[in-house]
């Protein structure tokens, strides 16, 4: 709070002063009072009333000062009626009323979508497991009356219910995630086997190299992000994906590296966007920009990274980044 | 035949297991009424359990750690909750497997019988006709000869052993061998073959694998 922002703001009281210290004179001289006792009196209302201000004005401005910088220096600015304090003078405890008010009420409101958003993804989740039951029915009767000819949809149908799963569990509330030291060999492994009969039929040829490591993850969320990778390798035109890992002293690198089309230069940035399908998404059906984007979405709750390079026409390689984490090696120090 | 008994209470997918089961040769005992599983569980004489994790009213979980109270049959979970917890919770309660559905009916397959020759704990060694099968060596003995199999030629000749005298589709050699990951395709899995043949020849079992056209092979 600036002085002269506070004497513009009192210019009307100052205003009213002014005209009652003329008023004073002009009584005074009325009455027939000295120059001295005039001089005396104005003297005295002028100091009077510059102490009086300089008080208030210092009162506000240390209160609104300290506020400002609160506010200045918090990461979420809503949370300012948590550590502002009641102040002793009345406008500002008024403000603080009001700031205590809003706060709650917001409180209540978003405590409200939180529990309605934490329904819907627990219903989803319910859902999800509800669904993969006619679908395993399915698949053991396709199996047991031999007919394999229905094995593609339903491994489709299968792959859009973990999605749904996968998005619902990338949401702010959810923290269904377990770290655990996770195969990478074992981790493809499982992706490749579900996605074999596709990945033959379209004469895809899988490589594997120094997959024999292990990285703290989530499995079955590394699971969906490989599958998710591999879906795309699918159908963006691959004929050979190589997975290599790369273990280095802080962390460890799984790249996921294929030779279908490629992504134009123009569309990288914008990959982990959602519902992004640049210019494969035109020339390619069944893109629905939400693929990369999960992929994205995920890893940042995992904490690893993420990284796409690629070539129009030459190859595309999707680079995933697992922290070391030493802390269970501090018995060993 | 080994005995399996099954807890799943979707009736569908129940039946549907119990076919799946009995196609492959096991005597198959599914529960029907949930009303006192644990009891019904406790009692049953069998050899492996296939036992859902969300069975009406009871906690597969806890089930499972009663059994184990009691015995050890090998327990393979069977669980539509894809969430790691699920799985770490089941295997500290003392699952020998864990299946999330819905699964791939031969892999499904596959840990069975993988859990089940765990049990029986048959360190004696496997024969084919008179060669002795090593799987821990990579070999096969038929008098004086040995012949050294590469790990995808003894996953193979393992699977068609396990069901010998049946027709083992291609599909099913497949998916045995990118589950243990090695990723083959079409052509070398027919080069496989040939040369697992070829050692089979040079053991003096020329005519050991069956071609069926369009259908797989069979290990005679």
């Amino acid at each position: 709070m600036k002085l002269s922002e506070f004497c513009r703001d009192r210019l009307p009281a100052y205003g009213i002063g002014l005209a009652a210290w003329l008023l004073t004179l002009i009584f005074l001289y009325a009455f027939r009072v000295s120059g001295e006792a005039m001089v005396i009196v104005s003297v005295v209302l002028l100091l009077g009333a510059v102490s009086a201000e300089s008080w208030a004005f210092l009162r506000k401005k240390q209160y609104y000062d300290k506020l400002l910088h609160c506010l200045e220096g918090l990461d979420q600015k809503y949370l300012l009626p948590e550590i502002a304090e009641d102040p002793g003078f009345l406008d500002g405890h008024l403000l603080y009323g009001v700031l205590q008010e809003t706060e709650r009420s917001m409180c209540e409101h978003i405590a409200g979508y939180r529990r309605e958003s934490r329904e819907f993804r627990e219903f989803i989740e319910l859902w999800v497991h509800e669904v993969k039951l006619p679908v395993a029915s399915l698949a053991l009767m396709c199996h047991n009356d031999g007919d394999a000819r229905y094995d593609e949809q339903l491994r489709r149908i299968d792959a859009d219910i973990e999605k749904v799963l996968y998005y619902a569990r990338s949401g702010e509330d959810a923290r269904d995630y377990l770290f655990r030291s996770v195969s990478l060999k074992k981790a493809l492994a499982q992706v490749a086997v579900q996605n074999r009969a596709q990945l033959q039929e379209l004469h895809i040829t899988l490589q594997t190299q120094a997959l024999d490591t292990e990285v703290i993850t989530d499995g079955k969320w590394l699971g969906f992000i490989l599958g998710q990778l591999m879906a795309n390798s699918m159908q963006y035109g691959a004929s050979q994906i190589t997975v290599t890992a790369q273990v280095l002293p802080d962390r460890t690198l799984l790249s996921f590296r294929d030779n279908g089309i490629g992504i134009a230069a123009s569309d990288l940035p914008y990959l982990f966007e959602k519902s992004f399908t640049g210019q494969n998404g035109r020339t390619h059906a069944r893109s629905t920009g939400m693929g990369l984007y999960l992929v994205k979405k995920l890893c940042d709750k995992l904490g690893h990274g993420v990284a796409v390079q690629s070539v129009q026409g030459a190859f595309t390689e999707v680079t995933l980044t697992f922290g070391r984490n030493d802390l269970h090696m501090v018995t060993k120090m | 035949m080994k005995r399996i008994l099954i807890l799943e209470d979707d009736a569908a997918l129940r039946s549907e297991l119990s076919v799946l089961l009995q196609n492959a040769g096991y005597a198959v005992q599914a529960v029907t009424d949930y009303t006192d599983a644990s009891a019904q569980l406790l009692e049953a004489s069998c050899d492996l359990i296939l036992l859902d994790i969300g069975l009406p009213g009871v906690n597969g979980q806890a089930l499972l750690q009663a059994l184990r109270r009691e015995r050890d049959t090998p327990v393979i979970m069977l669980t539509s909750r894809s969430g790691e917890l699920d799985e770490v919770l089941s295997m500290s309660c003392g699952a020998d497997d864990y299946i999330t559905k819905p699964y791939n009916p031969t892999i499904l397959l596959l840990r069975i019988s993988a859990v089940l020759k765990r049990s029986a704990r048959s360190t004696a060694a496997q024969t084919y006709r008179d060669a002795l099968v090593s799987t821990v060596r990579g070999t096969l003995t038929r008098g004086d000869r040995e012949e050294v199999l590469t790990k995808n030629e003894m996953l193979i000749f393992q699977l068609l052993l396990d069901r010998q005298g049946e027709i083992v589709t291609r599909d099913a050699l497949m998916t045995v061998l990118w589950d243990n990951d090695e990723f083959v395709n079409d052509n070398a899995l027919s080069v496989n073959i040939s040369r697992l043949r070829g050692k089979l020849s040079a053991l003096g079992l020329p005519d050991a694998i069956e071609t069926r056209k369009k259908q797989g092979y069979v290990l005679r």
